[in-house]
């Protein structure tokens, strides 16, 4: 269970002063599907950024599974993302001289897991995304579609309970996009994590349990979801 | 994060950019390589330093003086007071005039508690060497030291002691002008030693008086030379090779036994101001070998007026003078270090800006800052051990294979090189090496590990 109550966050001082969200709260129930939509400026990723505890909120809390995200020390918070959270990037962000397997295996190695168990735990999440036949290959010859779902498996490898996907398939032609869309409904599903998918796409904000629609920094709209304060 | 991950990792991104590693790390290699040869060539110094002590003293001697100016290269830079041992030596610019020490100094030094021996260190002017049948041939002589123990081509030295007055030590450079064919056939035979004493005017009333009394005709023309030289015939005990390490110029002089040696030299300075006066003489210290007996013998000699020196002094002067000269050539290797330094500074910083996005990532994933900064050091250590590597490898190399060609032209002679190189002092220069890249590339890691993730993930 994911509860974002009262959020604010305000940037600048003075004449500089910004208003990026404005008193957001609504309550998220564990393994669903999540997009945040809204026009660019919406306050979209400060919002994912603020729920992954990569940025503070000026007021307000995020819990997650009973958790105060941001009453934790910066240790406590980087041991919990390591643990509990991944990210999906449209920009894949996947390093291209190291091989899939090495990509894969940096969660694990952050998250301090066993070596002998990281073989078998990587293995398996290229196995998700099939591709266990480019184990060896370098990142940087793989096609775009390929990179993005070497990404998922980096995502998926440390099973968080969750994903964050920031504009997963902007940078993908639609045939892959779909592609890949599939793949993470279908992990969410196998998986039971929460995924949080952030993006202008209508028609793959529609494929989620819950819509959280975001304009000028406030929710416009929800739908699948409770709104308001909890 | 294990730290053995971050160094596999840190490796890892270091072979991602490979040129540009290798690049860098020669940059440190060149201080590591001048570094190398010249910690090398201090240690071959001090070594060659060490063996010409000791293959010219006996540890358990002082050294003793009247004139501190001996041990000073005997240039003075203000004038002396005069008294009748001073002595002029050289000429021309390179003259020197120097108090010496007189038979009551010899006495005074021996009678001294503590002193066992003392030697005068007589050195002989020769008219000639001969031996039956050759030609003759210019030499020196000086007394024979035990405690040196020459090296010898052939024959044998005593135990202990000196050796016996009708026995000489010959030089191998005289064996060839003296008609051997080695050194094992000159073993045995003997040489005549002929010493000339100048003319003086105890001689010439010497002379007179024989003449007088009848003895000799003052008009026979062999007189004069029959009368000034005085002809002694030796049995060659051994032929001595002559030590890279030596100290004497030119051909190495011949070694009689000290009474011999004090014979020749009264001889051949008799009714000079030069008569039973020495520069320098020899005091062997009782139980010597203990460094505290030395100290209270000297201090006792220096209370006396003498100007004393150990072994030891002279050891540290010469190795004051490589180290100094090896410093020298350290601060070079410290201004390449310095320029390699920086050279990492610049290479992590924009290997920071280059991989700001994936920063990004290793933060978003919750890698934490410290972990993210002991990435970028140790990818800069990493940059230290290559260089270090390349730098001491290639020294090693180039040092092994130039020693043979360095010790002949510089005539170290056989088992002394200029570079010695030790294998625990290449370890420390190489942690050292780490060391230093691993500080160079604190502050880049220090900027990767304070940057925002959200920014770094915004790079472009």
């Amino acid at each position: 269970m994911i509860v974002v109550e009262g959020v604010s966050k305000v940037y600048g001082k003075k004449e500089n002063r910004f208003t990026a969200l404005k008193d957001v709260s609504f309550e998220l129930p564990s393994s669903s599907t999540v997009a945040i939509v809204g026009k660019s400026g919406s306050g979209k990723s400060t919002l994912m950024h603020i729920m992954s505890g990569l940025d503070h909120p000026t007021s307000g809390t995020v819990t997650i599974n009973k958790r105060n995200l941001h009453a934790m020390k910066p240790k406590q918070m980087d041991a919990f993302r390591a643990q509990e959270m991944s990210f999906i990037f449209q920009a894949f962000f996947v390093e291209a001289n190291q091989t899939a397997y090495q990509n894969v295996m940096l969660p694990l190695e952050i998250a301090e897991v066993k070596r002998r168990d990281r073989r078998s735990m990587v293995k398996r999440a290229l196995a998700a995304v099939e591709l266990e036949d480019k184990i060896d290959t370098q990142a940087g010859k793989l096609s775009g579609g390929q990179k993005q779902r070497l990404a998922i498996a980096r995502a998926i490898v440390n099973k968080p309970t969750l994903i964050f996907a920031d504009e997963p398939t902007g940078n993908l032609d639609s045939a892959t996009g779909d592609l890949i869309v599939k793949q993470l409904f279908s992990l969410n599903k196998k998986l039971g994590c929460t995924l949080i998918i952030v993006t202008h796409d209508q028609e793959l904000a529609d494929k989620c349990d819950i819509q959280i629609s975001l304009k000028d920094g406030k929710v416009y709209s929800i739908s699948g979801a409770k709104k308001g304060k909890v | 994060m294990y730290i053995r991950d971050i160094v596999r990792r840190s490796g890892r991104s270091l072979k991602s950019a490979k040129i540009r590693t290798i690049l860098t790390a020669l940059a440190i290699g060149v201080g590591g390589f001048t570094l190398t040869l010249t910690l090398a060539a201090g240690n071959g110094a001090t070594k060659y330093a060490d063996n010409l002590i000791k293959s010219n003293f006996d540890p358990s001697e002082l050294i003793v003086a009247r004139d501190a100016n001996i041990f000073n290269n005997g240039s003075t830079s203000s004038p002396q007071e005069y008294d009748d041992t001073i002595s002029t030596i050289g000429g021309g610019r390179q003259t020197f005039q120097l108090k010496r020490l007189t038979q009551d100094d010899v006495t005074k030094v021996r009678q001294t508690e503590g002193i066992e021996q003392v030697r005068e260190g007589y050195r002989v002017s020769v008219q000639y060497i001969t031996r039956e049948g050759q030609k003759r041939l210019t030499a020196s002589a000086e007394a024979y030291n035990g405690a040196q123990r020459p090296e010898t081509k052939a024959g044998s030295l005593p135990k202990n002691g000196d050796i016996t007055d009708k026995e000489i030590l010959i030089p191998d450079a005289y064996l060839g002008p003296l008609g051997f064919a080695n050194a094992q056939e000159a073993v045995g035979k003997t040489v005549t030693l002929v010493v000339r004493q100048p003319f003086s005017q105890a001689a010439a009333q010497q002379l007179l008086s024989k003449a007088q009394a009848g003895a000799t005709n003052l008009n026979d023309p062999k007189l004069l030379n029959e009368f000034q030289t005085l002809t002694t015939t030796y049995t060659i005990r051994a032929v001595s090779a002559k030590a890279a390490t030596s100290l004497s110029f030119g051909v190495a002089p011949l070694l009689v036994s000290n009474p011999e040696a004090k014979r020749l030299s009264e001889f051949t300075t008799q009714g000079t101001p030069d008569y039973q006066k020495f520069l320098i003489i020899y005091a062997r210290v009782k139980n010597g070998d203990q460094a505290s007996q030395l100290t209270v013998a000297k201090d006792r000699l220096t209370k006396a007026g003498y100007n004393v020196r150990s072994v030891e002094d002279t050891q540290t002067t010469l190795t004051q003078i490589v180290t100094i000269l090896q410093s020298i050539v350290l601060v070079f290797g410290v201004i390449t270090l310095i320029a390699a330094v920086f050279g990492i500074v610049n290479t992590q910083y924009i290997s920071v800006l280059e991989r700001t996005r994936e920063i990004g990532l290793m933060k978003a994933l919750g890698m934490r800052g410290r972990d993210v900064s002991r990435l970028f050091m140790l990818e800069a250590t990493w940059i230290g051990f290559l260089g270090g590597v390349i730098g001491s490898i290639t020294g090693l190399i180039l040092g092994i294979s130039l020693n043979p060609w360095i010790t002949k032209k510089l005539d170290l002679g056989d088992g002394n090189s200029l570079l010695v190189f030790k294998p625990v002092q290449m370890l420390a220069l190489l942690f050292a090496l780490m060391l230093i890249a691993t500080l160079a590339g604190w502050l880049p890691a220090r900027k990767a590990a304070k940057l925002d993730p959200i920014e770094a993930l915004r790079t472009e």
